[in-house]
């Protein structure tokens, strides 16, 4: 009893002192600079596209944007949503655009591009490249979900994983030779699918308060 | 208080709070545990978690909702917020009590293997001693013998087991006590036939 009063009244005399920026800043300032970070290495490690001015101007690089793009904004809605306690669960329809670009993807493919790729290693390359692209990603969100205060720590790691997966993407369509579709939205997905298996598990262990 | 009422009162103070009101804070703070303790107590006790651990509890919540105020939006109603943080410190709470108990009970290989190896081998010899120097009684002396002085039973509950009184319990232990005595006499002693003794009870 006595403890519990003497512990209200130093949170009490903690009143009014404004701690960090909101999340929803936090979450764009980093989202923004974990997108640098992946460019950096993507022109350091990976290189662009040799034929990138003619490539950049065509559909599938148009697609590919749209897509990565479109996770990328909705699973940004998404942790804030996991950050935050009592939110409204109609955050998740926020994930709907990206779901249903890929799934008019892989339906309606126009460029005849074969799923496993031109090469052998075109599948392990590009998944690859992703999951590395997105490590920074995955560290910055993660430091900033610290602050926040997510009530299902599984959950959260796990949309923190798709969030970093769809920025190392993003970042990755500037070297990314496979130009189909369905290619795109099938890989791309499951290198966002591995480090949402990934983040859940980190989550789970780090995300506790 | 309704569910409105305290929704507008607790709302308001956390929104008093930010503008550094740090009286109207601690009346909240202070309402919230009083209401805390309420209805999480009856929880705790029910998984046997006593007063002590539902006041570490409400601690817990209450650092929770001071440290992760500031994911709250003013906008919202507060209600729903302090729920799920309540819940997520409860979960987790068991869970850290789950876990402590585990390693406060958990048995390593090594005691493992000692309480079935040795220890188990001589319960079991003595036991089969005790059998057979009992051998020597007839039937109800033996289950007598066997129920007070093996099993550690008292002599009123051998009593109402066997349906009889407490004294002629305690004369059959008497006899029985002495047989034992005389059988493990170096002398030997023919034992009678068991039946006969079993006649005069």
């Amino acid at each position: 009893m006595t403890s519990t009063d003497d512990l209200i009244r130093s949170l009490a005399s903690a009143a009014g002192t404004r701690r960090s920026a909101s999340l929803r800043s936090a979450l764009a300032v980093t989202g923004v600079a974990s997108l640098v970070c992946a460019l950096l290495l993507v022109f350091s490690v990976i290189g662009i596209r040799q034929d990138f001015a003619e490539m950049a101007v065509r559909m599938p690089f148009g697609f590919k944007l749209a897509y990565t793009g479109a996770l990328a904004v909705g699973a940004s809605v998404v942790v804030l949503y996991a950050a935050t306690p009592g939110a409204s669960a109609t955050a998740l329809y926020a994930l709907s655009p990206a779901v249903i670009l890929s799934a008019l993807g892989v339906i309606f493919d126009p460029t005849a591009f074969p799923i496993m790729g031109r090469t052998d290693t075109a599948v392990a390359s590009c998944v690859g490249a992703i999951l590395f692209l997105s490590l920074p990603a995955m560290i910055l969100i993660f430091v900033v979900m610290r602050k926040g205060a997510p009530t299902q720590p599984l959950f959260a790691g796990a949309v923190i994983g798709l969030l970093s997966a769809s920025v190392g993407a993003m970042a990755y369509t500037l070297a990314c030779k496979n130009d189909g579709t369905a290619f795109v939205a099938i890989w791309y997905g499951a290198a966002c699918a591995i480090m949402a298996a990934i983040g859940a598990v980190v989550g789970h262990r780090v995300l506790r308060w | 208080m309704t569910v409105e009422e305290r929704e507008q009162r607790w709302g308001e103070a956390m929104r008093a709070e930010l503008r550094g009101d740090a009286a109207a804070y601690e009346r909240m703070l202070k309402e919230v545990a009083t209401v805390l303790r309420r209805s999480l107590g009856p929880r705790l006790v029910r998984v046997g978690l006593g007063a002590h651990e539902s006041e570490d509890l409400v601690q817990e919540i209450l650092i929770g909702l001071h440290a992760k105020r500031h994911t709250w939006d003013p906008a919202r109603p507060f209600l729903p917020w302090l729920h799920a943080i309540t819940r997520y410190k409860l979960i987790d709470f068991m869970r850290h009590r789950r876990r402590e108990t585990r390693l406060r009970v958990d048995l390593p290989l090594e005691d493992w293997l000692e309480i079935v190896e040795s220890p188990a081998d001589e319960a079991y010899r003595a036991s089969w001693e005790v059998d057979r120097h009992l051998a020597v009684l007839p039937v109800s002396q033996r289950k007598i013998v066997r129920a007070i002085a093996v099993e550690g039973a008292s002599v009123r509950n051998v009593a109402r087991g066997l349906a009889t009184s407490e004294g002629a319990v305690r004369v059959t232990l008497h006899r029985a006590i002495r047989r034992l005595l005389g059988a493990s006499d170096p002398a030997p002693t023919k034992l009678p036939p068991r039946n006969e003794h079993d006649k005069h009870r």
